[in-house]
């Protein structure tokens, strides 16, 4: 599908034929409330003697701000996408920046799997919209508005992607790959064996596949500037280990390396729309399988940088992949901050549901720009506490920690507290924990049912 | 345990306690006992690991050149930053540590510390405030334990220079003190002795300490359309009660502070029963209810200057032929309707009408609530914060504050629209559940619901109430978790 941005026959909010504003209000005249209230995200197609005609409601002119004009967008997509109309025609008599935004709503949510997975496309998946033309009075100004949104969501397309490919497509050096073909982005395979991140190396034992730390450089300014660390969990497939999961659902664990793909598309943003930062992006790959190779219950792993782990759960893996992600970024890369991102605890689902992903922080600056980012952004963010007075659950008895604990209790934050460990107190670290937003149980605005790309658009703007 | 204070002996006897801060810095009585042994106490502390951080202890006995029995030195650590909430400690720790060492008596010298904001005074009922807590204990029903397995020591004596001021001090903290023993003793209490009617007589007892106190039965209820409330009762043999209580220390005609607690005698889950593997401690799922009571114990005990109301909503949730059952709407005291999902979400249905009755009848300045509402709490923020919902910033702020000044802490988690589609109903106005995930979320977004406007805030206590370990100045068991933190709230901003 594309987007593209043209004037109006004439000024949007007086033009002759078709002259959407005198048209609509037509239209409006014909409907009674209970049609149509002109709400935000209403949107409600009319077939007239001209052809289709769709209002569209906007609510209050005051309350248009970035985040409800992407979602009248998407929602226009979602609900004009399979109507049978192949051009679309959008004229809101809105300003460029506000029409770029209602192009990036639509382009948010005008995302599928990719077809490769069927042999022929369902039916109920056909989109008929191929063109959706956005009206106003300044389209080049909309256009370059656009070109940087543009450049996130495709990025954010990517992630999906990455995260709703199969556990035998998207294997760990299918992930490599992938992350190799990243414009602009210089990538560097850590072979964990030879580099000492055996808690790495540990989780992913088990598989046929070997696992790796990806490293991807973004250079977008000069060679002193100390970049910022984004680390992300890329398990591709986690069957939980020897600790084995139950077998519903279990399929949804092609998911786990959402961590890692939300990384590889905010890489994939910043390179694109040329950002003068430097970015360093660490993505711990490997796949969590069982075998007669697999780590056990109770092995003693010692990490990079010494710490040793007594690995209790095979299935609380994601932590001791970062770890030594977060070990290893912060010895050789001289982070300005440190911000990793991982589909780590079924807890964080318990205690904050599907709306906000848990947000823990050594640096109260650093949180503040990150919840303000996701506010902005609609990827939203909870601060939860990290102290020492939940040490004791991950005091092992003969290692120096242990990976969790078999108590009920909080485990996202008995994670966050165990991943402190591997992070220097000196180096502004933020940890996100998406399990419960990575993927969407039912539609949204700006992404349908399945992954969402969670953290590409939240890491851009607090980058940015 | 007694507690007094008391001028500093010049040659002290019996069992003595000392501070010593961080780097063997022995305090003026430390120093003086030192000089009279010879150097002895410092002989002592250069021959052992005992460097004076917090809470180290090192426990010399019948110390030569001295008339003491036991010296027990205290780590304090470093003097600045040595606050009410560190002296508190430190009284704990000396209970902790001889509580059951066999002496009857023990004296406690306090001198300043320097570094500290505190005065001597300040610290010396601090100390006591601290010592008190720690010293309780729930033995009523223990009718053959041993003599050595009980506590030996009766009498703690504070020794400071300004002892007099120090004793007035105290007088407020031994008064919050009596609150928390009640909330503590409310709680331990096992369901067959505290149920509504008897539990509703606690409350009735406070009139002794000046409390005005209500009590409301099924039929007013009933009258007043509390369905939710009702709805929980009406399987049990025990007769539901809704209490209200007043404390009118303020200005006549002042907007009272409100507090609402949930209190269910015995929750077994109803219909929707639950698992037998720890049912027991369901016994305390009235906390929230006795953290009101304490609290308005302590306030009126202390004769706190300002106007309070106390309600508390007592139900005991039980399955039987009239209980009621998944599926069932309920019509609240607000006019709005529940469908019960599951009858083990009881406390919010309780809340729910409580609340709206507070505030209806009232008109508070604000409304908080405290009830151990719901498990996901618990894997939420475990056992060291308790979860704080409010629709108001700045009292969400006093709450955050009030708990770090005296170590029961609250986090803040959303009250957010989004989370509110969980809790929509097919056939009613809105379910009394919404799922697990989120869990504790959507049950304030219930209780948001039957908010009107009021400035709220909702703590659930479910994973802090009761203790498996024993903290600084709350042994195992009960915590009385609120009466403290809502005690320093009214007292640092509502009371004139």
């Amino acid at each position: 599908m594309r987007i593209r941005f043209a004037s109006p026959p004439g000024p949007v909010s007086a033009r002759a034929l078709p002259a959407p504003s005198a048209e609509a209000e037509a239209l409006l005249a014909r409907l009674d409330q209970n049609d149509f209230k002109a709400e935000p995200e209403e949107v409600l197609p009319i077939l007239t003697g001209e052809g289709w005609r769709i209002l569209v409601g906007l609510g209050e002119r005051a309350a248009l701000d970035d985040s409800a004009l992407r979602r009248i967008g998407g929602n226009l997509f979602a609900e004009l996408a399979q109507a049978g109309i192949v051009h679309l025609a959008v004229g809101l008599d809105l300003s460029p920046e506000q029409t770029a935004q209602v192009a990036y709503g639509v382009l948010l949510r005008a995302w599928r799997a990719p077809a490769q997975y069927r042999k022929t496309p369902d039916e109920e998946e056909i989109w008929h919209l191929a063109e959706v033309t956005m009206l106003c009075d300044a389209p080049d100004m909309a256009r370059t508005c656009f070109a940087r949104l543009e450049a996130v969501g495709r990025a954010v397309h990517f992630a999906r992607d990455l995260v709703v490919a199969p556990g035998n497509v998207l294997t760990p050096p299918a992930f490599v790959d992938a992350l190799g073909k990243i414009p602009g982005i210089e990538l560097e395979v850590i072979n964990p064996n030879k580099a000492g991140l055996n808690l790495l190396q540990a989780v992913g034992q088990g598989s046929q596949y070997k696992p790796a730390l990806a490293v991807l450089r973004y250079r977008g300014a000069g060679r002193k500037d100390r970049p910022a660390v984004l680390v992300g969990k890329g398990i591709t497939f986690d069957t939980g280990g020897i600790s084995i999961k139950p077998a519903k659902y279990m399929e949804m664990m092609k998911g786990d390396m959402g961590g890692g793909a939300a990384v590889a598309g905010a890489l994939m943003a910043l390179a694109a729309r040329n950002a003068p930062i430097n970015v360093v992006g660490v993505v711990a790959i490997a796949e969590n399988a069982v075998s007669g190779r697999a780590s056990r219950p109770g092995d003693v792993v010692k990490g990079y940088g010494g710490l040793t782990v007594e690995i209790i759960d095979t299935d609380a893996e994601g932590r001791l992949a970062l770890a030594d992600a977060l070990a290893y970024a912060a010895k050789n890369f001289t982070p300005s901050k440190i911000i990793d991102l991982a589909t780590l605890t079924g807890a964080v689902e318990i205690a904050l549901g599907f709306e906000r992903a848990g947000l823990f922080a050594t640096s109260d600056a650093l949180a503040e720009q990150l919840f303000a980012a996701g506010e902005a952004e609609d990827e939203k963010l909870w601060r939860l506490p990290l102290t020492d007075l939940y040490d004791d659950a991950i005091k092992s008895d003969i290692a120096d920690l242990k990976n969790c604990s078999w108590e009920r209790g909080p485990d996202h934050i008995h994670a966050a507290r165990f991943l402190q460990h591997f992070v220097p107190d000196d180096i502004p670290w933020a940890h996100l924990d998406i399990a419960g937003l990575s993927e969407a149980a039912e539609d949204g605005p700006l992404a349908a049912e399945g992954p969402t790309g969670f953290g590409v658009r939240l890491l851009d703007r607090v980058l940015a | 345990m007694k507690i007094s204070f008391a001028k500093p002996a010049s040659a002290p006897e019996g069992a003595l306690v000392v501070t010593v801060l961080e780097g063997r810095l022995l305090g003026a009585t430390g120093q003086a006992l030192d000089a009279e042994s010879g150097g002895a106490l410092a002989r002592a502390l250069a021959k052992s690991r005992f460097e004076g951080k917090k809470d180290q202890t090192l426990l010399l006995h019948a110390p030569a050149g001295l008339k003491l029995d036991r010296l027990l030195l205290v780590g304090i650590g470093k003097g600045k930053g040595f606050d009410a909430k560190a002296a508190q400690g430190l009284g704990g720790l000396v209970v902790a540590q001889l509580g059951g060492s066999g002496d009857a008596e023990v004296t406690l010298a306090i001198d300043l510390v320097e570094g500290s904001s505190l005065s001597a005074a300040e610290i010396a009922a601090n100390a006591a405030f601290g010592a008190k807590l720690r010293s309780y204990r729930f033995d009523r029903y223990r009718t053959k334990e041993k003599a050595e397995d009980k506590p030996s020591l009766k009498k703690l004596v504070v020794s400071v220079a300004d002892h007099g001021d120090a004793k007035k001090s105290y007088q407020p903290l031994e008064a919050v003190a009596e609150g928390v023993f009640l909330t503590r003793d409310l709680a331990s209490e096992p369901a067959n002795i505290i149920y509504p009617e008897t539990l509703a007589e606690q409350c009735k007892a406070l009139s002794e300490q000046g409390v005005e106190v209500e009590v409301l039965g099924e039929k007013q209820m009933k009258k007043l359309g509390m369905g939710a409330l009702l709805g929980v009762g009406q399987g049990s043999e025990r007769e539901s009660q809704l209490v209200v209580m007043r404390w009118n220390g303020g200005a006549e005609g002042d907007a009272p502070l409100a507090f609402i607690g949930k209190g269910v005698t015995f929750d077994t889950g109803g219909i929707s029963i639950k698992p037998a593997g720890g049912m027991e401690d369901m016994k305390w799922d009235m906390g929230g209810s006795a953290v009101v009571i304490g609290l308005m114990k302590a306030l009126a005990l202390r004769k706190a200057k300002v106007n309070v109301v106390g309600v508390v909503g007592l139900v005991e949730n039980m399955p039987s032929g009239t209980a009621q059952r998944p599926g069932d709407v309920v019509t609240t005291m607000s006019g709005q309707t529940v469908e019960v999902i599951n009858t083990d979400a009881e406390g919010r249905l309780v809340l729910a009408d409580a609340l709206w009755y507070t505030q209806d009848r009232f008109k508070p300045h604000f409304m908080i609530d405290l009830a151990t509402l719901t498990g996901a709490i618990i894997i939420a923020l475990g056992d060291q914060y308790a979860g704080l919902f409010s629709n108001d910033d700045k009292l969400a702020d006093k709450l955050i504050a009030a708990g770090k000044d005296v170590g029961e802490g609250v986090w803040r988690l959303p009250v957010d629209d989004p989370y509110d589609k969980q809790i929509k109903s097919d056939i009613a106005d809105m379910m009394n559940v919404g799922g697990r995930e989120g869990g504790s979320i959507t049950a304030a977004m219930f209780l948001k619901r039957f908010v009107n406007g009021v400035k709220w805030a909702h703590l659930d206590i479910a994973g802090v109430t009761w203790s498996k370990k024993d903290g600084p100045v709350t042994p195992k068991g009960a915590t009385a978790f609120g009466v403290r933190l809502l005690d320093r709230l009214v007292a640092d901003n509502y009371e004139k």
